[in-house]
């Protein structure tokens, strides 16, 4: 099993109205098989060992899955691998020596909580503003009734992936919600179950959208490239499709 | 403590019928007079809370999460069961039942499990509707795939993902309330105690957790949706915050808890690498379909496997099982790689893992048949593991997963309080000593969806409930409770962290003592040697551990203290239900009970109950209470792999 | 109502930056094909120019218009442009995953770049223009200085770099993002801009080389 040797220059802010700064810490002999949260578990055990306060940062599946976790490291929302969450990330993907930068998500949309914490809350008004199929429970035909083709259900399964964490925003040079607006909207207007309310949808949603105080799209691709799902910045072409739709025949 | 089932009058078939029939309802006008709290917003929350608000009742719902989408029902991979029969194999909602009381090794009750695999169907269309993008076959039709247990097809599935949608389709209705203002959302509050008035459940008090705010509120019925214990372990597939603190406080205040000691090891998961490691990741269980398991013969063989010859490698299911081999079910197969690691033929750094090699399947099929079919699998564990599993044999050991035990609930989910109901993994009510592959999200979506509907409404229609808010004295004083106990866990933390011991430090010695003892393999010497050393660690635990930081502030370590301090008080139960019952059933082998050619042996005559343990007294041993299990329908059978 | 709060959401304007751009380059190409005209010789140039001007009317609105869409395409631009200043560079390590396309990069530097080309252009050929002098001659005077074709070539240069990315980018504006048709939007970025650049740059080379000699 190798080791590393790190120097960390790690985000401390203590509550939303405080002003934060760095803080330089060296941990040595980081397994190379750690998850880098499993690395932030080392340096908080050693911090609570020295008496310290530990490092704040949300996390909780660590499987990739749940879209908890999230931190800005050298630059780069959830770290240099493509397509993998900050706890999906290994450290063998870092080499003895290096100087690891890590800042939590910044938006204006997102304030920092504590530490590398942010509140992602403006992600679910979003959702709550019409992302979802207005059906109660109880009345659903058969499954089977309306068909589906395999190809739409892969394209919105593409779409669906999305875990919600932020990274998107964190790193686009707007601070747009794009991507995570447009994937959510790709799904539902792309099955059949979704299209009695596809106009409204795509109105009202990316109205909360502005309103949350999330910038716009000007093609940088960036939210594609750190998300950790690949969701395609095709989801926005669908998004903009819908909204204009939306916006110039819905009532 | 009174055990009362309330499993309705009539055939099986028509149980759930006469008692949707016979239960009270609310007048649609009067739904709105009572408030309904909701805890855990995973799919028995996020499905129960939505549901509610529909139908007119106040929600209030509470996650430890940024949001209600973080749920641990997530990560779920694999799929979920339905009886629609879709395939035409002759599946029927008889079989659903049968094949989950089987799988549960008739640990279940016949009544909860029949209207699970009844409700199964509606489950499927309700998600359809929401939106949940399940695979597909070309003609357009829902596509199906089978797993374990099971000799048809009848899992639906959205990629591996499945618990995702299921749990992004829930949040999604969850989300549309929340706007309609029918669910008023709290995030980030983590439930410390329910407030109990007049023997009702009528409250609960929260912690919050950005402020650490100690938080009372009040309602008419309380639900707990919070999931299973398997962190009691430390590591596990589970969540890291996924906790035991609501259901055990709920336990603490008169709900009887339920087979504590039934938890799933499921047999292929990456293998523990480090003491730093702080959970284990599954990996579907289709591997076993073409990987081949087997350990060095000799002991402490520590030769990498490529220099290890056929002749020198076990493969100890293909041996042992000839004609199940590989595909023994989960139990079988976590119990014996435990058994070749305790024997000394473990491999790897840890030496705590076997090998699952796919070199004969990769040289029978080719690379490519193999990697289409496992290949976003392989790729997985290499990122984790940094190893190719085309090239060398993978690496897997068993991991805790899921707990069957729970809250002890009736037919209407209610548990042994009064207005206090249990969800979901909470309970224990549907998946006896075993639970079979995609029957969790089966389950949650059922208990959420359509039967606590009914149950809340029955409990509201008969029974008269005064009017009560959070000015009562029990909700003061159960929030006094709750803030001496944040309180006393800081205790220590005054004098600095000098000779003291950290939260994880006991959270996994904890852990360690659970696994090596009230595992997959238990018998009498070593759980009452578990129990001999919990009261130890648990002074420990209070006398020695250091909780930086303080309670009025965003606290993980805090957070997590709490957990763990009651996890340490939960495992007394666990323990003494694996003590109480002696014989091996579902997931765990007794050793004192197993056959001549080392099976395990269930003992229908003494055994064939629930066991409910009542809190008695902090430092007291719990008291046992049995519910008897009749079997009218299914006739329990003995299985055998060999 | 509704047209107010449209132009004010992020897509909105976006999509106001994305149809301005759409009827400026519907009117380049028909600029274009115009002036095309003058490969063909003085003559052709001089009816095709007559003829239009024989519709001062239609000429005076067409012009409006164009000043009205020109108007918003800049200002909108202008706007965005700023909006963008405000919100970067947040992290202490600057980076980027995808390198950013040079064309995308300098999207309002030659965008402002062919406005200064725009009003000394219309200047040029509008508004200085003496009476008496055929617009043929004014074209082969002008463009046979090296100095002022040379700019000329520069400012079409700037068009192709600009419609590079702006051609892309107005078509996911409006959604048009398809796998089957990806390859051909990726095809048209480079084929639209280039067509511009041979047909507008290959005047002021024309004459400059003095192949337009005999004009």
């Amino acid at each position: 099993m190798s080791t590393i040797d790190l120097k960390l220059l790690i985000w401390r802010q203590k509550n939303s109205d405080s002003l934060g700064d760095f803080e330089t810490h060296v941990l040595k002999d980081i397994s190379t098989d750690m998850s880098f949260l499993e690395m932030l578990d080392v340096l908080n055990e050693k911090l609570t060992k020295d008496g310290m306060e530990p490092v704040a940062f949300d996390h909780d599946c660590r499987e990739g899955i749940c879209g908890m976790c999230g931190a800005v490291v050298n630059g780069v929302a959830h770290g240099p691998e493509k397509e993998t969450t900050l706890c999906q990330l290994h450290m063998r993907k870092f080499a003895s020596g290096d100087t690891l930068v890590i800042e939590p998500f910044r938006s204006r949309a997102f304030p920092i909580k504590k530490d590398l914490m942010v509140d992602r809350s403006s992600l679910d008004r979003i959702i709550q503003a019409g992302g979802y199929v207005s059906v109660n429970t109880g009345g659903a035909i058969d499954g089977n009734t309306t068909p589906v083709s395999t190809e739409t259900a892969e394209l919105a399964m593409d779409a669906a992936a999305c875990i919600g964490c932020g990274a998107c925003v964190a790193s686009c040079p707007n601070g747009a919600a794009m991507l995570f607006t447009g994937a959510k909207i790709s799904q539902l207007s792309l099955l059949p179950q979704g299209h009695a309310e596809r106009k409204q949808r795509a109105t009202a949603m990316v109205a909360q959208m502005d309103k949350e105080g999330f910038g716009y799209c000007s093609n940088e691709r960036e939210c594609e490239a750190v998300c950790p799902k690949g969701i395609s910045i095709s989801s926005i072409a669908r998004m903009n499709r819908e909204y204009l739709k939306g916006v110039f025949f819905g009532r | 403590m009174e055990l009362n089932p309330n499993i309705p009058s009539g055939p099986l078939a028509e149980k759930w019928d006469n008692h949707r029939f016979t239960s009270k309802l609310v007048n649609p006008a009067n739904r709105r007079k009572f408030k309904v709290i909701v805890v855990g917003t995973g799919l028995a929350g996020a499905s129960a809370a939505a549901t509610l608000a529909e139908l007119g009742y106040k929600v209030e719902a509470f996650c430890l999460h940024d949001s209600p989408r973080r749920a641990h029902s997530i990560a779920a991979q694999g799929g979920i069961n339905a009886a629609k029969n879709y395939q035409n194999e002759g599946d029927s909602v008889f079989r659903l039942f049968y094949d989950t009381i089987k799988g549960g090794d008739f640990r279940a009750r016949e009544a909860n499990v029949y209207r699970l695999a009844q409700v199964s169907n509606n489950i499927i269309d309700q998600c359809v509707a929401q939106g949940v993008p399940f695979a597909r076959e070309y003609g357009g039709t829902l596509a199906n795939r089978s797993f374990g247990g099971a000799q048809v097809s009848r899992t639906f599935y959205a990629r591996g993902q499945t618990g995702q949608q299921l749990l992004l389709g829930a949040y999604s209705a969850l989300s549309r309330q929340i706007k309609k203002g029918g669910v008023t959302m709290h995030n980030r509050r983590e439930m410390m105690d329910v407030v109990v008035v007049d023997g009702r459940a009528r409250g609960i008090v929260v912690r919050n957790m950005i402020n650490g705010a100690i938080e009372t509120y009040s309602g008419d019925a309380v639900l707990l949706c919070t999931g299973g214990y398997g962190n009691a372990y430390f590591l596990s597939t589970n969540a890291m915050a996924s906790n035991v603190t609501a259901a055990w406080r709920a336990c603490k205040r008169g709900a009887g808890f339920a087979n504590p000691s039934f938890v799933q090891i499921h047999p292929t998961c990456i293998p523990v690498h480090g003491d730093y490691q702080s959970k284990l990741t599954l990996m579907s269980e289709s591997l076993r379909n073409d990987g081949r398991v087997w350990v060095p013969k000799k002991q402490g063989d520590n030769r990498p496997p490529s220099q290890i010859s056929e002749d020198e490698r076990d493969y100890y299911l293909e041996n042992k099982y000839p004609s199940f081999g590989n595909l023994v079910p989960r139990d079988v197969a976590s119990r014996n790689a435990k058994e070749q690691c305790d024997a000394g033929k473990g491999v790897g750094s840890t030496q705590l893992a076997v090998y699952l090699d796919f070199a004969e399947a990769i040289k029978r099929d080719g690379e490519d048949v193999i990697f289409r079919k496992y290949g976003n699998l392989f790729q997985m564990y290499q990122k984790i593991t940094d190893s190719d599993p085309m090239k060398e044999p993978m690496m897997i050991y068993p991991a805790v997963h899921y707990t069957m035990g729970g809250l002890w609930v009736d037919y209407n989910l209610m548990t042994t309080i009064p207005g206090l109901f249990a969800l979901g993994e909470c309970n224990f009510s549907d998946h006896g000593a075993n639970r079979l592959g995609a029957s969790a999200l089966m389950q949650g979506l059922a208990d959420g969806y359509f039967i606590i509907n009914t149950s809340v409404a029955h409990y509201f229609g008969s029974t008269p409930l005064a009017a009560v808010d959070t000015s009562h004295e029990a909700f003061t004083a159960t929030a006094d409770e709750v803030a001496a106990r944040v309180k006393r866990l800081l205790q220590n933390s005054s004098g600095g962290p000098q000779g003291k011991v950290t939260v994880d430090e006991v959270h996994k010695e904890l852990g360690r003592l659970l696994w090596d003892h009230c595992g997959m393999a238990r018998n009498k010497e070593g759980l009452e040697l578990a129990l001999a050393k919990l009261p130890e660690l648990k002074d420990r635990f209070w006398n020695r551990v250091y909780v930086p930081g303080t309670e009025k502030d965003i606290n993980q370590s805090l957070e997590r203290a709490g957990r763990v301090a009651d996890f340490l008080e939960f495992a007394e139960f666990m323990v003494r239900d694996a003590l109480a019952r002696e014989e091996s059933c579902g997931c765990h082998l007794r050793e004192e009970s197993q056959t001549e050619e080392h099976e395990a042996l269930r003992n229908d005559e003494q055994y064939s109950h629930v066991s409910v343990w009542e809190f008695t007294g902090d430092d007291q041993a719990p008291e046992l209470h049995k519910e008897p299990l009749a079997f009218e329908n299914v006739t329990p059978s003995q299985r055998s792999y060999k | 109502m509704w047209f107010i709060s449209f132009v004010n959401s992020s897509i909105g304007r976006k999509a106001i930056m994305a149809v301005t751009g759409l009827c400026l380059i519907s009117f380049l190409a028909i600029h274009a094909f115009g002036n095309a005209a003058i490969y063909m010789g003085s003559k052709y140039f001089q009816i095709y120019a007559d003829t239009l001007h024989g519709f001062p009317v239609l000429v005076l609105l067409f012009g409006l218009g164009l000043l009205v869409i020109l108007t918003a395409h800049v200002g909108f631009g202008v706007l965005l442009f700023f909006e963008k200043r405000k919100t970067q560079s947040r992290y202490r390590v600057a980076t980027r995953v995808v390198e950013n396309t040079f064309a995308s990069r300098t999207m309002p530097y030659t965008g402002l770049f062919i406005l200064l080309f725009l009003i000394i252009h219309v200047f040029g050929f509008n508004i200085a223009v003496p009476a008496d002098v055929p617009i043929s001659a004014v074209v082969k005077d002008y463009l046979s200085g090296f100095f002022y074709s040379l700019f000329y070539i520069v400012a079409f240069v700037a068009l192709a770099i600009h419609l590079n990315h702006g051609f892309w980018s107005m078509l996911q504006t409006f959604g048009v993002n398809h796998p089957r048709y990806n390859c051909l939007i990726a095809t048209l970025t480079i084929v639209v801009p280039v067509a511009f650049l041979v047909i507008f740059g290959g005047i002021p080379i024309y004459f400059m080389t003095g192949a337009g000699a005999s004009f």
